[in-house]
């Protein structure tokens, strides 16, 4: 799994992301978020690195709740 | 619609006889005593009885089926069909039975994904039949009668059993009063509310799932095709899951998922039955109910399939839920794995030590199915509200992209687990070949015969043939191995190249594939596979 800088333009990404659930309502914005998961991992299409995201995505969250 | 229609089956009663040990005639002891005359018992007693091998089969009953016109079993699979087919019985399940290839996944009336499993499909036998299970077990009955091998003993109904190195004691009761029976070896087939592991004191670890479910077996006038059809979410099914699957006679099998609180006996009354019908066939259609009955997920594994003499196959050993047709075909694959080591080891050709490797090969078969059928039930059956959610992203991308319908799970058709990492299994060979037609017969049909051979295919090296006559010469030292050599056409069915030896074991799985072989090698990997080393 790649952790260093790999999206050409960031804050362009970024914009997009936002503008994207732009005016939804939450339960759409997850909605979106689930297709959005799914459409790049099959772009990823490799098991291991999937499997490294999900985890460190998980993790990340443990690590924050545990922050004091 | 007040009730069931008459449901047009008329199956086989068998005649109760006083056993020999009650009338004073009884031999005392016999090799193979097989407990429950089931798809898994009657398939070892037909298959050993194929290979010559005589067994006893105790069934508390006296005819076929459970329940009456139940079905439980409809969906029987390529590597199923190909066990039949060795066995003799399968043309009378080709004529009788619902040869289908085509699924669909539809959300209301669309088509979310198709697929056909004939595509790539390289066996004399097609990837599915759809047939009652009691037509199976009929036929399996009339063809060990023909055999004549197998002493069938209905309503005889194992209560216990004891066993010492050497044998076990059943204790078996009938309309003439109760007897004991002692067998060198037991073989539990007797469904998942086994007594033998009962009586035994045998665990099996199981749960039984939330999710209730409510088959319709029922026929009707309207044209439909002969396609496997599910439902994620069914419109008619208050937006809940549906199967929709044709077997013999016209008869359609409907499965609705119901709410995980339903009442059994509320949702498999006739008239709610007809109801949900009406609801999903349209007002215009006519139709009789054949059967109704509601059920839940049931999944069970035992530690070890083998317990001293006694072995375990079908539900008695493994439970799991339907989808996919994982439970029935298993159970027929438990029965044929079984039968070719007893065999070898009943003639004397192999040790007793081939018997552990049922369990090394059947028990990862049904951790796999449990595994693959736990993700089908997940996903039909989300547990949570983001579990829900996934799912109805995957059906929403599923309609414009193909991607989205493999991740759309209504059950993976069930296929032969491989033997990779198996005790008897050489190199990185295991999976299971095929029954194809190769130019003179099926490779199945090379495979028939009394005992239990493996089979050497072998392609011969340009201008020279000393390899054949090196392998023959393994046969007559008196190793359970037919010879034969691959001709032009075959080797390209085959995809063998010179000098190449392919061992296919009785049940066709691949023992070996040996590049480049020599007669040692092929000795070598024979032994491994029969545990002569």
């Amino acid at each position: 799994m790649r952790t260093t800088p790999n999206i050409p333009d960031p804050d362009a990404f970024y914009e997009a992301l936002l503008d994207t659930h732009a005016g939804l309502p939450a339960t759409e914005s997850h909605a979106l978020n689930a297709r959005l998961v799914l459409l790049l991992a099959n772009q990823i299409g490799d098991q291991g690195v999937l499997l490294s995201c999900l985890e460190t995505a998980r993790d990340t969250a443990a690590h924050r709740r545990n922050d004091p | 619609m007040s009730g069931l229609s008459p449901t047009g089956y008329d199956l086989p009663i068998y005649d109760y006889e006083t056993p020999p040990e009650l009338s004073g005639t009884g031999r005392g002891r016999y090799p193979v005593v097989i407990v429950g005359a089931g798809l898994a018992g009657l398939t070892l007693a037909c298959d050993l009885a194929s290979r010559g091998v005589s067994a006893i089969i105790l069934d508390e009953d006296d005819t076929v089926g459970v329940r009456g016109a139940s079905s439980r079993g409809i969906c029987y699979a390529q590597k199923s069909l190909e066990i039949f087919d060795r066995l003799g019985i399968y043309p009378r399940i080709r004529d009788k039975g619902v040869t289908w290839s085509v699924g669909k996944v539809l959300r209301g009336q669309d088509a979310l994904y198709r697929f056909d499993l004939a595509v790539g499909s390289r066996s004399a036998q097609p990837p599915f039949i759809n047939i009652q299970q009691f037509y199976v077990e009929w036929f399996l009955v009339d063809r060990i009668r023909e055999l004549g091998r197998t002493d069938l003993r209905w309503k005889n109904r194992v209560t216990g059993i004891r066993q010492d190195e050497d044998g076990a004691v059943l204790t078996v009761e009938t309309p003439d009063g109760s007897y004991s029976l002692h067998a060198d070896w037991v073989i539990d087939a007797s469904g998942h509310a086994s007594i033998v592991r009962h009586a035994l004191g045998l665990h099996t670890k199981g749960e039984l799932g939330e999710d209730r479910w409510c088959i319709s077996d029922v026929r009707f006038r309207k044209d439909l095709p002969v396609e496997r059809w599910t439902w994620v979410e069914a419109p008619f099914n208050e937006n809940r899951a549906v199967w929709q699957h044709l077997m013999a006679d016209g008869v359609w099998r409907m499965d609705y998922q119901m709410l995980p609180n339903t009442d059994p006996h509320e949702a498999s009354r006739p008239e709610v039955a007809a109801a949900r019908l009406r609801d999903q066939l349209g007002p215009d259609v006519e139709f009789d109910l054949v059967w109704v009955g509601a059920y839940a997920y049931r999944t069970q594994l035992m530690d070890d399939f083998r317990h001293g003499r006694v072995f375990f196959i079908g539900d008695a050993a493994h439970v799991k839920s339907p989808f996919g047709a994982r439970g029935g075909n298993s159970g027929i694959q438990d029965a044929e794995n079984l039968a070719w080591k007893l065999t070898l080891v009943l003639n004397g050709q192999a040790p007793q030590g081939l018997l552990d490797s049922y369990n090394a090969e059947r028990r990862p078969a049904a951790v796999e199915n449990i595994a693959v059928t736990r993700r089908s039930g997940r996903f039909l059956a989300p547990r949570t509200k983001v579990e829900r959610m996934f799912r109805t992203a995957v059906m929403d991308l599923a309609v414009h992209h193909p991607f989205a319908r493999l991740l759309l799970n209504t059950g993976r058709m069930c296929v032969p687990h491989h033997y990779g990492p198996s005790p008897l299994t050489t190199g990185d060979a295991g999976q299971a070949m095929p029954n194809l037609a190769l130019d003179s017969r099926s490779l199945g049909g090379m495979l028939r015969g009394q005992g239990a051979g493996f089979l050497a295919l072998w392609c011969p090296r340009d201008g020279e043939d000393g390899l054949g006559r090196a392998l023959s010469h393994l046969s007559h030292e008196g190793w359970p191995l037919h010879v034969q050599g691959v001709g032009a056409d075959d080797r390209r069915v085959l995809g063998m190249a010179p000098g190449e030896v392919m061992l296919i074991r009785p049940d066709l799985h691949l023992a070996a594939r040996l590049n480049d072989a020599d007669v040692d090698q092929v000795r070598r990997a024979l032994a491994r596979a029969i545990c002569r080393i």
